[in-house]
């Protein structure tokens, strides 16, 4: 059985990196199909649009930009995988060097954010669906309508505006308070740095700074798993073997969560994975408004700069991650799914 | 048909009317059924799908969908009214007093547990039940113990397997073992053989047969197959349109059928011999539970209709030692 | 019923309502139930539910008002007479009146303020509804051309398989991969400026979700009896995939699509408020949510109003939505 596991994980494997691989086409041929000359891509490239016809000409044969396709398609390829994501234009340092920066602060929030809003999620649709029609069903419905129709903005918004000014409970902006010396970079990202050092300080400030943007993160998503997680469920609990469950004499709590919850979570573990695409996307939002300078905030000031190697830059990164996250999906749900698992 | 003392029936139905409620209104399930189940015996549920048997088998042991209610009779259950249980009475009645079985095996089992552990639950219910300490080694020993029971091969190795690694046969005496665990005294089962192969099917019904008698379990049998039905049980209910139309001993009902339904039932099984002619039919469709019409339900498709038939609705008579629900027969307006 | 009478004939679909009609006869009413078959079931459907059609009547009057304003806005373009452009709204809502700066939402000057005026004390109302056009327009367009190309693609796709499907499947996975927002981005930024290369920007990304379930869809028909029949019959694959496949893959699509507007409608948003695709001096709705941040939070409404209009209306399409997904995915509850 255990090799048989394994086989799976590596064909899995496989799987993720061909994906890379054609994200990676399917940006090139993006980026090629709209830039369609050599000179406007060197434009791109040193972010002058007024550059000289030299230094153009210089860039072009630096980067090969007159090749043929496919051998700067290589290009890129190799160059991704090698870790070089460009310069970037306005910093001009390494694109990948403020990514190593900015990456950890974004992909803390989005996972905690998306954490709280699974378990959320998982619990009131599993609520909804038990209580099918009634009181609680229709509060849970009416709850994640309005989560879900709202833009990621207004979320962020009413979320700064009544905890942060009206009631005055956390702070509007911000990581963390600037005052306070940083913990050692372990990760790269504050709270787990700060817990990693014992620093609780600077842990607790760093919390305090990130709850509301977690918090819209959760938003995001939580409607969709409610969603999600009530059909599943349903679908569970009109199952013969829940009927079976009941038959043995279990109590309703034993059948609801033990039996029918347990059956309709496998679903939902392909959901987060696809949640965690729609939450980054979110985050690019939500830091923006609240000012949380991770990823996303970066590319909110790179879209105002013309900074194209950066929104490229984040766009492959991004993409990366999502491939990873649901590669790691995959793998969770075989776990979970013992027929996925021993076939 | 007077019931014997109570010590010996296990369930009676007496009037029993079950409803839905629709998005298009009141649906009428079950409509005064009166039937009996002694200790011991077995009993079939017969009829075409639609007819409302399943519908039957979960009222007795709550498990009707949330939209149902059961509107008028009773439905005791050892001497308990199955519709004002409390919900611990409920819990404590299924499994000790009554176990169900189920349709599809590829559904019945949960599929992301081994069979030991769910055989494990049930033992532990019952442990819980009964008040007695629950030991697992022993509790093992004993899932084994029935698996062999129910006459299935290589036990120690089935139970370590996940449902999806069982053939559907299997499953059903997985199944059958479990509700054996639970010493039920009524055992449903619910169309139990119809997904599996005939050969299958001749082995779980042999099986259950011989169970019946080892442990003196009455067993009410589901099925639209009235080969079936005749060979599994002791008395016969045929069910038509959510009414019990004939009940009596089985030998009886299927050699001497009195309402037209049941003829038409029988009369449609096909004969061995390819020189027997057409299959015979019944023409017309079951009606609409919403709208039922008027008089007799079965009057728009019954070949010996009569006037009274499509006006009033029958009564049940007793008759050669079974009930009708037939004018037919006599009776009056029900 | 007009454009949907044209895929009638050629659609076969399950049938919906329940049992034939009863009609009853005598002192009770004469009751018959018709069964409705495409649009008008549809329609129908949203009728009898309060939410879906609350939903409705938002979203008609919405897109109607687009339409309407829409029109006048390409008029007073046209005829060089601005003033046309906002005839039917309560105010001017590109005119300069510092005087009424920054008043919060009130019953004053009905309806104008009733969402408060901006920084150029602008009627916030004035300026959304003059926006309309083009949230309505992305809305209609981009969905409708992710449909377009995902039925050729996805159909095609599934119904021939081979490497075309490796390819194509693939190929979805990578834009898949990527968040919508985080795409349009780049494309946007890559396109340019300005409200139609954001449209093809949308367009570009939000068709591989139809792709695939149509090509889910195709590999589901491709087996079935009629396919195999017109098969059979020598028919092109060509006339098979646009006379049955395709309008039988139709149907589930629909509710996802009314959903899938709102989406667009927040994915839009969300761009225009992060500055991409705005054209100076035209209030989007997304836009204008940004342009309130540095006023936040004391005249909080300027960047809350818009977000709010946007929820309402996608709140409408999602009602719809859900509504029709529930009637096709069967989970009609009661």
């Amino acid at each position: 059985m255990v090799s048989n596991f394994g086989l799976f994980l590596t064909r899995r494997a496989i799987n993720a990196v061909i994906t890379i691989i054609l994200l990676l086409a399917l940006v090139f041929a993006l980026l090629h199909i709209l830039v369609p000359s050599p000179q406007a891509m060197a434009r791109i490239i040193t972010g002058n649009p007024r550059a000289s016809p030299g230094a153009l000409a210089a860039i072009i044969k630096a980067n090969d930009l007159d090749a043929p396709v496919y051998v700067q398609f290589f290009r890129y390829v190799s160059q991704i995988f090698h870790g070089d994501l460009g310069t970037d234009t306005i910093y001009h340092v390494p694109e990948i060097q403020i990514m190593k920066e900015y990456l950890p602060i974004t992909l803390e929030l989005v996972v905690i954010g998306q954490i709280i809003g699974v378990l959320i999620g998982l619990y009131t649709g599993a609520i909804a669906a038990a209580n099918r029609n009634r009181a609680p069903d229709y509060g849970m419905k009416a709850l994640y309508l309005t989560t879900w129709s709202a833009p990621v903005f207004l979320v962020g918004f009413v979320m700064q505006l009544v905890v942060a000014y009206w009631l005055n409970l956390l702070p509007a902006t911000g990581v963390v308070n600037p005052t306070l010396p940083p913990p050692a970079a372990v990760t790269g990202a504050p709270l787990s740095d700060a817990l990693i050092a014992g620093n609780w300080v600077y842990f607790w400030s760093a919390l305090q700074h990130l709850i509301l943007p977690a918090f819209a993160i959760a938003v995001v998503g939580f409607g969709l798993v409610t969603r999600i997680g009530r059909a599943s469920m349903i679908d569970a609990l009109d199952r013969d073997y829940v009927k079976l469950a009941y038959m043995k004499g279990l109590s309703k709590g034993k059948v609801v969560w033990g039996t029918a919850f347990r059956n309709a979570m496998i679903p939902i573990i392909t959901l987060v994975a696809l949640l965690f695409a729609f939450s980054v996307g979110g985050a690019v939002i939500i830091e923006d408004v609240f000012a949380y300078h991770g990823m996303g905030y970066f590319t909110v000031q790179a879209i105002y700069n013309d900074d194209y190697p950066a929104i490229l830059a984040f766009t492959v990164i991004t993409g990366i991650a999502v491939i990873l996250a649901n590669f790691v999906a995959d793998i969770l749900y075989a776990m979970a799914d013992p027929r996925v698992r021993l076939t | 048909m007077s019931t014997p003392d109570t010590g010996e029936t296990i369930l009676s139905a007496e009037n029993l009317a079950i409803d839905y409620r629709t998005v298009y209104g009141t649906l009428s399930a079950l409509n005064g059924v009166n039937l009996s189940v002694v200790k011991g015996e077995s009993v079939s549920f017969v009829g075409d799908s639609g007819c409302r048997k399943s519908t039957l088998g979960l009222a007795t042991v709550r498990l009707l969908p949330l939209n149902a209610s059961y509107s008028g009779g009773r439905l005791m259950l050892d001497g308990k009214n199955v519709a004002t249980m409390s919900n611990r009475e409920v819990v404590s009645m299924r499994g000790s007093t009554a176990f169900m079985i189920f349709q599809d095996p590829l559904n019945t089992l949960n599929p992301v547990k081994r069979v030991d552990a769910q055989m494990l639950e049930a033992i532990r219910s019952r442990a819980r039940h009964e008040r007695v300490s629950f030991n697992e080694k022993e509790a093992q020993k004993e899932a084994v113990g029935k698996l062999e029971d129910v006459r299935m091969p290589d036990p120690e190795s089935i139970i370590t397997r996940y449902p999806h690694q069982l053939s559907g046969g299997q499953i059903q005496r997985v199944v059958i073992a479990m509700g054996l665990l639970m010493r039920p005294k009524l055992m449903i089962a619910d169309e139990p053989t119809s997904a599996l192969d005939v050969t299958v099917q001749a082995q779980v019904l042999k099986l259950l047969r011989e169970l019946q008698r080892e442990y003196n379990m009455s067993i009410i049998f589901i099925t639209h197959d009235i080969n079936v039905a005749y060979n599994i049980c002791d008395r016969m209910a045929v069910m038509y349109a959510g009414e019990v139309v004939e009940y009596g001993e089985a030998g009886k009902v299927t050699r001497n059928a009195l309402h037209p339904y049941s003829q038409a039932l029988i009369k449609s099984v096909p004969r061995t011999t390819k020189d027997q002619g057409r299959l015979t039919t019944i023409s017309g469709a079951p009606p609409n539970m919403l709208n039922p019409p008027d008089g007799c339900r079965f009057h728009t498709r019954c070949p010996y209709v009569m006037d009274i038939c499509k006006l009033k609705s029958p009564s049940e008579v007793e008759k050669d030692g079974e009930l009708v629900r037939c004018f037919l027969h006599g009776g009056t307006t029900g | 019923m007009g454009l949907s009478s044209i895929f009638d004939h050629m659609i076969r679909r399950p049938i919906r309502a329940t049992g034939q009609s009863a009609v009853k006869t005598g002192a009770t009413t004469t009751k018959k139930r018709e069964v409705k078959e495409g649009a008008s079931f549809y329609l129908e459907y949203i009728r009898k539910d309060k939410l879906a059609l609350t939903g409705a009547i938002i979203i008609g009057a919405f897109m109607v008002f687009a339409l309407l304003e829409g029109i006048m806005q390409e008029l007073a373009s046209v005829l060089k007479q601005p003033s046309l452009g906002w005839r039917f709204l309560p105010t001017n809502p590109l005119a300069l009146t510092f005087n009424l700066q920054f008043e919060p939402p009130s019953l004053a000057r009905f309806p104008a303020n009733i969402l408060g005026t901006n920084y150029e004390g602008q009627s916030i109302l004035s300026r959304i509804l003059y926006a309309t056009p083009h949230d309505a327009t992305a809305s209609v367009i981009v969905v409708g051309s992710a449909i377009l190309i995902g039925m050729f693609l996805g159909t095609a796709s599934g119904y021939f398989g081979g490497w075309i499907d490796e390819i194509m499947m693939r190929l979805t996975d990578a834009f898949l991969a990527l968040p919508a927002l985080v795409l349009a981005i780049a494309v946007a930024v890559l396109i340019g400026g300005g409200f139609t290369a954001l449209l093809y920007a949308l367009m570009i990304i939000w068709w591989p979700t139809y792709a695939r379930f149509f090509r889910a869809q195709a590999l589901t028909l491709r087996n079935k009896g009629y396919v195999e029949a017109a098969k059979l019959n020598g028919s092109s694959s060509l006339k098979i995939l646009v006379r049955h496949i395709i309008p039988n893959s139709v149907d589930p699509i629909i509710a996802y699509a009314t959903l899938d507007m709102g989406t667009v409608i927040l994915t839009y948003a969300g761009l225009a408020f992060l500055g991409i695709g705005v054209s100076s001096g035209y209030p989007e709705w997304g836009a204008e949510s940004a342009a309130g941040l540095q006023f936040f939070p004391l005249q909080w409404w300027y960047s809350i109003m818009p977000g709010v209009v946007i929820a309402v209306i996608v709140i409408a399409f999602t009602l719809i939505g859900d509504r029709l997904q529930d009637l096709i995915g069967g989970r009609t509850t009661y």
